[in-house]
């Protein structure tokens, strides 16, 4: 059987044209050919999954309603609770914390969908990195060329939609690390609106910071699981939204009526010429329907950037002190020394970060009175190799790691919601660049009508890999 | 903060907080606090005034719970 993109296998499977069953052997046979290569996965549950799908084939054959993800294989960031299981968030450290007795909440959303769990995929530790060159589980590898980075921290995630072995991941987005995978493996990924989705079942990061959303490899199936997984949860403080707002009827009118600009200032510089041309070839296809302004200023993207920076130290830090103060030498020796130098940092820098959010926010909110849709590269490169420890951004030698955030976290500071649309721009040697759509807060629906057109328009689209 | 001061600040903090940590480790440390120290002075160029309050505040129950 041939691998379905995320909605074919929707309507594949509501038709009977598939079944489930065929569709997640399907799955099994790609990730069991694939991962020794990747390394997406770190755990799987086939036998659990088998049972699944299994369950929606019963109901389709006796005429029950199926959900609106029936049948559609799934697998999720290791920092989301699967009951039974133990929930490692990258780490050596927490293998010794007792299993999930739940799912997490957005698991049980889509399983109540009908998705069908598949198992459970590779990130950096403790989600505090870009890369997901993980020391206790492997580095996960990017299908497009293996000797580079899939990205991070949803690195696993990533990689799973990338290389075909599932058509729908979940991830975590702190300071990029949707957005990221997204851009170095050349799928979709949507990072919602702060509060948007719930985070219950899911291991912390930083609590200020902290979003969830998903990966998938079509714009279409996208927005249905957004859907899925949208509801409120007055049990996650950080949960704020308090009703469903569905976005999959309104895709279809793309961009019309938008008006949709370009950010220029920080996001130019900070941006290598491929990551332009990214942004130059969404701007042309949307602008062929709307007038595309370029240029557009982003408040204080460079303080933002420092701000989360600040913030994301202190909390990661302090999170993590009791293993820092025992078992430090089982912490990822790529952040152990980050996280500790966080736990450190004065008081004072905290504090003036949160208290700069604030007028921050309220800043941005302001563009979005003239503007709907915002484009800026997702990453200011191709996937680098795996290992490299530094980069030239225009002329600009920087250390790899943390510059793979540079524009994506000014962004998810501010809380917006964001599509990251699979580009592919020439000079990367075949390597996709994502751009980001942004919106104003609460307004996926415009960021996915954007995307939604950049895919009808076949400028974004998900490319076979070299596997 | 010179690298002197720096490494003087985290052997200083990592006892304030009973953080055992080793020379090596101090070193290590002290590249990232610089680093995060620069990111900071530029948050310090932006402007804040007294009531400026941070994003979110604590509340201690919802107003409109019943009472």
């Amino acid at each position: 059987m041939p691998t379905l993109s995320l909605s074919q296998t929707v309507q594949a499977v509501a038709s009977g044209e598939c079944s489930a069953a065929a569709v997640l052997e399907t799955c099994i046979a790609r990730i069991e050919a694939t991962d020794a290569r990747v390394n997406a996965f770190t755990g799987t549950r086939f036998d659990a999954a088998r049972a699944q799908a299994a369950q929606v084939d019963v109901r389709r054959a006796r005429g029950e309603p199926l959900g609106p993800l029936a049948g559609v294989p799934f697998a999720v960031k290791n920092l989301f609770d699967i009951s039974g299981e133990v929930t490692l968030a990258g780490s050596k450290v927490n293998r010794s914390h007792p299993p999930a007795t739940a799912d997490a909440v957005l698991v049980q959303r889509l399983q109540a969908a009908g998705a069908v769990l598949v198992g459970s995929l590779n990130m950096d530790e403790f989600a505090y990195g870009f890369t997901t060159e993980n020391t206790h589980y492997g580095p996960t590898r990017n299908p497009h060329n293996l000797d580079c980075t899939a990205g991070g921290s949803s690195g696993g995630s990533g990689a799973a939609v990338a290389a075909g072995q599932v058509p729908l991941t979940l991830g975590s987005d702190t300071n990029g690390s949707i957005r990221v995978p997204s851009s170095f493996c050349g799928i979709w990924g949507l990072k919602p609106t702060f509060g948007r989705l719930s985070r219950r079942g899911s291991f912390p990061f930083v609590h200020s910071i902290d979003h969830l959303g998903p990966f998938g490899d079509d714009l279409p199936g996208l927005a249905l699981a957004y859907d899925a997984l949208q509801g409120p949860d007055a049990l996650d403080p950080g949960c704020f939204a308090t009703a469903v707002e569905p976005t999959t009827g309104s895709l279809a009118q793309g961009v019309e009526g938008l008006r949709v600009g370009v950010l220029g200032g920080y996001f130019d510089a900070m941006a290598t010429p491929a990551a332009r041309e990214a942004v130059a070839l969404a701007a042309d296809a949307l602008g062929a329907r709307v007038a595309v302004q370029r240029g557009v200023e982003w408040p204080d993207a460079a303080a933002a950037r420092a701000a989360a920076f600040i913030v994301t130290a202190s909390e990661g830090g302090q999170l993590h002190m009791d293993s820092l103060r025992t078992r430090a030498a089982d912490h990822e020796p790529l952040s152990v020394d980050r996280l500790i130098a966080g736990a450190l940092q004065p008081a004072v820098w905290y504090v003036r970060a949160q208290r700069f959010r604030r007028r921050y926010r309220d800043q941005v909110n302001a563009l979005f009175r003239d503007w709907d849709v915002l484009i800026t590269p997702a990453t200011p490169l191709a996937a680098p190799a795996i290992g490299s420890e530094w980069v030239d951004i225009n002329g600009q030698r920087l250390p790899c790691r943390p510059s793979i955030g540079l524009l994506t976290q000014p962004v998810s500071f501010s809380g917006c919601p964001v599509v990251t649309a699979p580009m592919w721009p020439g000079g990367t040697g075949g390597l996709p660049i994502g751009v980001q759509l942004i919106a104003a807060p609460w307004r996926e629906d415009l960021a996915l009508r954007a995307g939604w057109a950049l895919a009808q328009s076949g400028v974004a689209q998900v490319k076979e890999t070299v596997l | 903060m010179t690298e002197e001061q720096t490494l003087a600040y985290v052997h200083a903090a990592a006892v304030a907080v009973d953080l055992p940590l080793d020379d090596a480790q101090i070193a290590r440390v002290a590249v990232h606090l610089q680093r995060t120290a620069s990111l900071a002075a530029t948050l310090e160029d932006i402007p804040l005034a007294p009531h400026d309050e941070p994003a979110e505040l604590f509340c201690p129950a919802p107003f409109d719970q019943p009472r």
